[in-house]
């Protein structure tokens, strides 16, 4: 039946010469921003030495399996991979309910002094005390080289916090008074009426935090000496990137591998937890992004 | 409504249950966002190469403004802050407009399937890290085995023996704006997209009977109608010209580029955790703030009187 429908459609639309030039240009945007992917992906099966020597710009050369086996026999690779899989669900599930609970406080009729709240809040989306002070403040509270540096600095945004605000002011009043009324408390209309009902938008902030914790390695550098329970994911593969593009590298490798392809092994491997949760991302961030722009 | 009336009132469970929660917001505030503010005072002591942080907060000397007035001196300084303002207002420039126009392009066509494919794709990079992104953009940038040289040698601006390094000084501009465009616009646009989508279909409608081409709807109707949008976002990029983002360079930077492609976010962090040059980072640190701050202030008063639209 969709069939159908193209066709249908394809026989009203005219296309004229300034219409190809938009699908050409189209294209080619779209071929050049895929074949980004396409190139790491074809170096990443590609026989290492064979590699080397250039022009492999297509399909793999020498196919193989072995970069992505020295990945896996990698222990740090596990480290950091468990590391970044469990920094990404506990920033989000502490982020998210943190945020979620002071956005209702927010945006509720009880609360006193809410300007004074939020420009305290707005504040420091504009102003920030910068990397040392922020770095003594890490070491002072213990939180140095431990795993939790990555969690408690990034447990509330205020950002996140206005836009889950905006749309729990847009659940009817109603609804609110309704549950007043029947002597449910605060906390319990918050779990109970706005909780499930934000559900689109708790959806698209959880997903630009999972992705904002997954992707970022500045933490690692600034705060941790990358060990045991602060290796993550992203740093280990900066490490694996400059290693290859060092000087006087690849010098310990089989003749199947080289440090370059095991790094493009490397990213593809990073790359398929995005590529798991982007259709989601995909369905929710107009959604998502129609909410940010009720704050201009 | 009834709030003014009954904020005379005593405080009910209810206010108090309120209080205490944007209060625990507030108070993880203060601790992550304001006391780092105190810390700014390392600015006008002397706690450089300071073994002891804490202690070169608390004890050190007073130093006054001597940070400020040997960066607002040092070359180094000044090349770093050429290196920020120009990328930054060429991105301006160059990145900023360019998601615009993505939408208006595309837009116009008319195919949804199409449309969608191309949205999905070019919105994908967006979510990748930029430690990966910039070993995509090495690893395609590379002398031997990256794809740029062949081209080039094809237009014959290169050759097999002596190959261009496009992460060289003189062209690594041109990689991070092609590449933060490229990982970026197709995002951008979304905003620009949802905006388009919600002009009203009555304004087309109207102008057509009135015989407008297509590139005049665009000009006329699509332009003003999204302006609102427009200047928001241009307020926030204007507020970050002398901000960028310190995974973007720090993943493309090598000793060769170095030169060129230190700006202000990875000078301070090399003066702090490499030279340990932390009062001296901080100094430069702060300015960096208040001049951002200023910045913002300035253009969203200059939009205000002359749009009436602003950020706050």
């Amino acid at each position: 039946m969709s069939k159908a429908q193209s066709l249908s459609e394809k026989k009203r639309i005219r296309m004229t010469w300034a219409d190809w030039i938009i699908y050409v240009f189209l294209a080619l945007f779209a071929l050049i921003t895929f074949y980004q992917l396409w190139y790491v992906i074809i170096g990443s099966f590609s026989n290492g030495q064979q590699y080397a020597s250039g022009g492999v710009f297509l399909t793999p050369v020498g196919f193989t399996f072995a970069n992505y086996e020295v990945i896996m026999q990698d222990v740090e690779f596990w480290t950091a991979f468990r590391n970044s899989v469990l920094r990404t669900a506990t920033g989000v599930a502490v982020e998210l309910l943190f945020t979620a609970l002071v956005a209702y406080a927010m945006c509720n009729k009880y609360l006193r002094c809410k300007k004074s709240y939020y420009w305290i809040f707005i504040f420091t989306m504009f102003f920030s005390g910068g990397i040392v002070p922020m770095y003594l403040l890490i070491r002072i509270l213990g939180l140095y080289d431990n795993f939790f540096v990555y969690i408690f600095p990034a447990m509330f945004s205020v950002y996140n916090m206005i836009i889950i605000s905006n749309f729990y002011k847009g659940i009817p009043d109603s609804l609110y008074e309704a549950s007043e009324l029947d002597g449910a408390g605060e906390l319990t209309i918050w779990w109970k009426i706005y909780m499930p009902l934000s559900k689109p938008v708790l959806a698209t902030v959880s997903l630009w935090i999972a992705v904002e914790h997954w992707n970022s390695y500045m933490g690692t550098m600034l705060y941790t000496e990358a060990g045991d329970w602060t290796l993550t994911l992203q740093y280990y593969l900066k490490q694996l990137i400059n290693e290859a593009s060092g000087v006087g590298s690849s010098s310990e490798y089989t003749d199947l591998v080289t440090a370059k392809t095991i790094s493009y092994a490397g990213i593809v491997v990073a790359l398929i937890p995005i590529m798991c949760v982007y259709p989601f991302i995909q369905k929710h961030f107009t959604k998502g992004v129609m909410l940010g722009s009720l704050k201009g | 409504m009834q709030t003014t009336q009954k904020s005379r009132k005593k405080w009910n469970a209810r206010n108090w249950t309120v209080f205490i929660v944007a209060t625990l917001g507030l108070a993880y505030i203060v601790l992550f966002h304001y006391v780092p503010m105190f810390g700014l005072l390392l600015g006008f002591k002397d706690a450089d190469y300071s073994s002891n942080l804490l202690g070169g907060l608390l004890f050190s000397d007073w130093v006054g403004l001597d940070h400020f007035t040997t960066f607002l001196k040092d070359v180094d300084f000044w090349d770093v802050m050429s290196n920020t303002l120009l990328l930054n207002l060429i991105m301006l420039l160059i990145n900023f407009p360019a998601p615009i126009i993505f939408a208006l392009i595309i837009n116009e066509v008319k195919h949804m399937i199409f449309k969608k494919s191309v949205h999905v794709i070019a919105t994908f990079p967006q979510f990748i890290s930029w430690a990966i992104y910039g070993g995509i953009i090495i690893a395609l940038t590379d002398q031997t085995t990256g794809i740029f040289n062949p081209i080039l040698e094809l237009v014959g601006l290169s050759s097999a023996e002596n190959p261009v390094y496009l992460m060289d000084s003189q062209y690594i501009w041109a990689v991070i704006i092609i590449s933060s465009l490229l990982k970026s616009v197709g995002w951008g646009s979304i905003i620009y997209m949802a905006a388009i989508a919600g002009i009203d279909a009555q304004l087309y409608e109207a102008a057509e009977l009135d015989g407008i081409n297509r590139w005049q709807k665009a000009i006329y109707i699509t332009l003003p109608c999204i302006a609102p949008t427009i200047t928001v976002f241009l307020l926030l990029t204007v507020g970050r010209l002398l901000s960028n983002s310190f995974e973007q360079f720090n993943s493309v930077q090598n000793a060769v580029n170095l030169s060129k492609s230190e700006v202000l976010a990875t000078y301070i962090y090399r003066l702090s955790f490499t030279s340990r040059r932390y009062s001296y980072a901080t100094a430069i640190g702060f300015f960096n703030s208040c001049v951002s701050l200023f910045l913002l202030i300035v253009s969203n008063f200059i939009s205000k009187k002359s749009t009436g639209r602003g950020l706050f």
